[in-house]
């Protein structure tokens, strides 16, 4: 074998298995506010639970709700920005951040919205892109 | 009726497509020209039958047949003519047609333009391609085996198992559900068009990559599939470009580019066609490549289907969550993939031992070495970007319920490629036009070195970068932009018709310097105390009442009317109040906001709006919708739109003190029930006076005449008070009378005065006295809140640094495209002239 097919081989393996380790790095699994306690990030699919109510706090300036993962328990969720477009609509929310005692402090927020429009219908928007 | 009409016509198309296409299979095979001509003539009812099916469908949306499905989930009454025309393409079904229809006219410029001995197969393989596109149309049920889904399918179908449809199976909606807001745009309107010719045409490099194979000529293909390949690589950038702008401006989480797998799904096969276009510009130089143009080009197209596979088979919601609404289109989708990949990749491999190979390796420093890695580095990347959009299905070898990976994965794998790309870009473009060594490359690299890294230093200092990478980052888009200049000044003089190259890739350097700076260092806008307040949460400082660290930065900011804050140090920001405007959209507030620079600049205003989503909004439960307001500078942009106002609250808390709708917001809740026992208030005016009440100026303008017949019997007196209720905030003049009346019954006098209501803002007038002694009148108000909040509106606004770049990054990248379709296009039409 030529010495310049091993270098290629190596470097493309090599290449490979950085990127497919890093890949796997950075995708988590789907979990619920249970198996969020040891995560320091979570992403946690579920529905707005709408008895107990959503609001914005002008004081906090966060849009504070609960939310219920698919265990169907109920936690309260802050998302340091506005009422996302849509909120009430969505079918779904994945919620991303960590947990924090009983609450859930969420960065992002992913809502699953019976689309008019799109492609794929009930496309996942992100909160903020909505 | 004339739904079964189009439905036929679709399966005529259908199986005139098939048709088509076993003829010219035995036209290719035998190259035999006469077949071919057959071909054609099937080709072409196959096009009319489609067009026909187009234009009833086009004519069921704009006659508001609601009782087909794809009417009624698209469109409604209230559309204008170009968005009824634009929600032909709105869904899935009418997409595909779109994409099937562009395919089309295509393949008659195929018809008049390629040349054998490669036309007869290049038109199968389209031909190929459309059949399966048609397929997902066909509505067809085959003993329980549902194929496609057309566009034509009433609601009875769609839902049979509805309520209304059991009580009454002819049931027509009134009116259909309509068009997003969000989507009522020219940029959504002219977006997917320009996807699908981008699609289309990328169909075609794939075609002559399979007809070179199949004919065992793997050098001629190049030349006329390239001016294809371009024309491509054009609507695809276009197609980004208008997503990415329209995103920008119309949505609010303030960028052009958010990683998502639907742009991805342009992004990838733009990637490897421009891979491919590099291969195939060195083949036709250097007859070097051979093997690698060919892959590019198939693998471009199987980009396109394998992304469209993932768009809308469902499959990315295959993970719990994701459950998309799914036209049951998985298999034929999953099928149409298998079938252009392997029958790609299968001849590919089948042909490989006779493909030519360069009879010596390229030395590496040369054009031919730099052009294919430039072209490797290109495909790696969109290689990393398929692997993130998968990670629906690859993700599955790490965890279950995989999530996709965090932006970071994107970003960070690159950054890198695409600095190693820039470097590339410049010694490709210097070797391409002379031959240099080592040595005197060095030297002829000098001077835009020198440009470059003085350049690179001032926007250190100015930027104020202190990440090492991004300095990095910044010196290798600067020396593509700088180094491919170089290049093109000198072209320019002598041959301008080659400057395409040098121009595409001064565009790709501009773009990388542009995302960079737009990215990286936007910046909230925020007063001073929510500046520290984000400062000390970077610091680790801030904890909340629980006692956990804060990591969330505040990046909104509440402004009070005609309260001016003094924002970044920079702005005196006041807000100016808002308007009522039903003209473009009922319920629509456009909030005036003004910017007055501090060091003297000229003051602007910005015009963010807020509106309620008609499509799912009702009476109980109103949804609120943002657009962005974005002021485009030279330098940088300023975002802004409004998080929520005092008005929306009024709106909300109405709402929900009729009881009738769900809990809109828990904090006014509980502020209701403080306000439980609104005040009564009453204030003495005489006429002409103006009284400030709380957020209201009220105005007694003068007595007015009482009507007679209004007035209970035995009157002794009877007037009305002409009262102007003033909102300040929304310019808006409310006028009421109030009457007052002394009548006697049973010789005891009374007083009348029936209430006047302002709804708006739930207030109710009373005209209760009369006080002869100075002309002065009693009003009694009630409804005004005793403490009362100023109008207020939440903004949130950014400040992003060369979004402009950006842009003119990306119109050059389209506009060295362009001079090279000109270029090759040129060259293609007077060979076949001459032939």
């Amino acid at each position: 074998m030529k010495p310049k097919l091993i270098i290629g081989i190596v470097a493309i393996v090599g290449f490979t298995s950085l990127l497919m380790y890093n890949f796997g790095e950075s995708i988590s699994t789907y979990t619920t506010f249970e198996g969020a306690a040891d995560r320091s990030t979570a992403h946690i699919p579920g529905t707005w639970d709408e008895e107990k109510g959503a609001g914005f706090s002008m004081e906090t300036k966060r849009f504070t709700f609960f939310m219920k993962d698919e265990d169907g328990v109920s936690r309260k969720v802050v998302y340091p920005k506005p009422k996302p477009n849509n909120f009430e609509d969505a079918d779904q929310l994945v919620v991303i951040g960590e947990m924090r005692g009983d609450i859930f402090y969420a960065n992002e927020m992913l809502m699953k919205c019976p689309s008019k429009y799109n492609d794929d219908p009930g496309k996942f928007v992100n909160a903020s892109e909505s | 009726m004339i739904g079964i009409l189009g439905k036929t016509l679709i399966s005529a198309s259908f199986v005139a497509s098939l048709f088509a296409m076993i003829f010219y299979f035995v036209a290719a095979n035998r190259d035999d020209y006469k077949i071919l001509r057959i071909g054609n003539w099937l080709f072409t009812a196959k096009a009319v039958f489609l067009v026909a099916a187009s234009g009833i469908l086009m004519y069921l949306i704009f006659q508001h047949q609601f009782q087909y499905y794809y009417v009624f989930n698209y469109t409604s009454l209230d559309l204008t003519p170009r968005y009824l025309f634009s929600a032909f393409y709105g869904g899935q079904e009418g997409s595909f047609m779109l994409w099937i229809l562009i395919s089309a006219f295509l393949g008659f410029g195929l018809m008049k333009w390629a040349r054998p001995p490669y036309k007869a197969p290049v038109l199968f393989f389209m031909t190929l391609t459309q059949v399966f596109l048609l397929s997902m149309l066909l509505g067809w049920d085959i003993f329980g085996l549902k194929l496609g889904a057309s566009p034509f399918r009433t609601i009875a179908q769609e839902m049979p198992n509805a309520p209304f449809l059991q009580t009454n199976p002819d049931f027509v909606p009134t009116d259909g559900s309509g068009l997003n807001d969000l989507l009522k745009s020219p940029w959504m309107m002219i977006h997917p068009p320009i996807l699908f010719v981008g699609f289309a045409m990328m169909t075609i490099p794939y075609c002559f990559a399979m007809a070179a194979l199949w004919k065992q000529k793997y050098n001629e293909w190049v030349s006329p599939a390239l001016p294809w390949t371009l024309t491509a690589n054009v609507a695809l950038l276009t197609a980004i470009f208008l997503g990415g702008y329209w995103a920008y401006v119309t949505l609010s989480f303030g960028g052009y580019w958010a990683w998502d797998p639907v742009e991805n799904a342009s992004l990838v096969p733009w990637l490897i066609g421009t891979a491919g276009i590099h291969t195939m510009i060195i083949q036709r130089k250097s007859a070097v490549a051979q093997k690698s143009s060919i892959l590019f080009a198939i693998l471009a197209y199987v980009a396109v289907v394998y992304e469209t596979f993932l768009t809308r088979s469902g499959i990315l919601g295959s993970s719990s969550v994701h459950s998309f609404v799914d036209l049951g289109l998985y298999n034929q989708l999953l099928a149409f993939m298998l079938v252009v990949t392997l029958v790609g990749l299968g001849l590919f491999f089948w042909r490989y031992k006779e493909l030519p190979s360069p009879e010596k390796e390229s030395k590496v420093l040369s054009r031919e070495f730099m052009t294919v890695t430039g072209a490797m580095l290109l495909l790696i990347l969109g290689l990393v970007i398929i692997l993130g959009t998968s990670s629906p299905i690859l993700g599955q070898l790490f965890v279950e319920n995989p999530t996709p990976p965090e932006i970071s994965f994107y970003n960070n794998w690159s950054m890198p490629i695409v600095m190693i790309m820039a470097i590339f870009t410049v010694l490709g473009q210097f070797l391409f036009w002379k031959k240099y060594d080592a040595e005197s490359l060095a030297s002829a690299l000098i001077n835009p070195l020198l440009v470059t890294s003085v350049v690179t230093i001032a926007s250190i200092i100015i930027g104020d970068v202190r990440n090492l990478y991004y300095m990095a980052y910044l010196f290798c888009g600067y020396f593509a932009i700088f180094g491919n200049a170089w290049v093109l000044v000198r072209l320019a003089f002598q041959k301008p018709k080659l400057t395409g190259g040098s121009l595409t890739h001064i565009g790709f350097g501009l773009l990388l310097v542009g995302i960079l700076a737009s990215s990286a260092y936007n910046e909230p806008l925020v007063d001073q105390k929510t500046a520290n307040y984000n400062a000390a949460v970077e610091r680790g400082e801030v904890t909340d009442e629980q006692g956990f660290t804060v990591r969330q930065k505040e990046e909104m900011l509440v402004l009070n009317l005609n309260e001016p804050v003094l924002i970044d140090d920079r702005y005196m920001v006041t807000y100016e109040g808002y308007e009522l405007d039903n003209s473009v959209r009922r319920g629509q507030q456009n909030y005036k906001i003004k910017f007055e620079p501090v060091n003297g600049g000229k003051a602007f205003y910005m015009q963010p709006e807020v509106y309620p989503m008609l499509t799912s909004s009702n009476q109980e439960n109103i949804q609120w919708s943002v657009d962005p307001d974005v002021r485009t500078g030279l330098l940088s942009d300023i975002y802004l739109y409004v998080g929520g106002s005092s008005y929306v609250q009024e709106q909300n808390d109405r709402i929900a003190g009729t009881g009738s709708g769900m809990m809109q917001n828990a904090a006014t809740q509980d502020q209701d029930t403080l306000n439980n026992d609104p005040a009564v208030q009453a204030i003495n005016f005489t006429p002409g006076q103006t009284i400030d009440v709380g957020k209201f100026k009220i105005r007694f303008v003068n007595y007015s005449r009482a009507d007679s017949t209004e007035l209970p019997p035995n009157t002794t007196i009877g007037v009305r008070a002409e009262v102007e209720l003033i909102h300040p905030a929304s310019s808006r003049i409310f006028t009421i009378d109030p009457l007052f009346a002394v009548y006697s019954e049973d010789d005891q006098s009374y007083i009348y005065s029936p209430p006047s209501w302002v709804s708006e803002f739930d207030l109710e007038f009373q005209f209760t006295q009369i006080i002869p002694q100075d002309n002065s009148i009693e009003l009694t108000v009630s409804g005004l809140e005793e403490e009362y909040e100023p109008d207020w509106v939440l903004i949130v606004a950014d400040e992003k640094p060369f979004i402009s770049i950006v842009w003119a990054g990306t119109f050059i990248l389209m506009a060295g495209f362009s001079v090279s379709i000109f270029r090759h296009w040129g060259r293609e039409r007077k060979k076949n002239t001459e032939s």
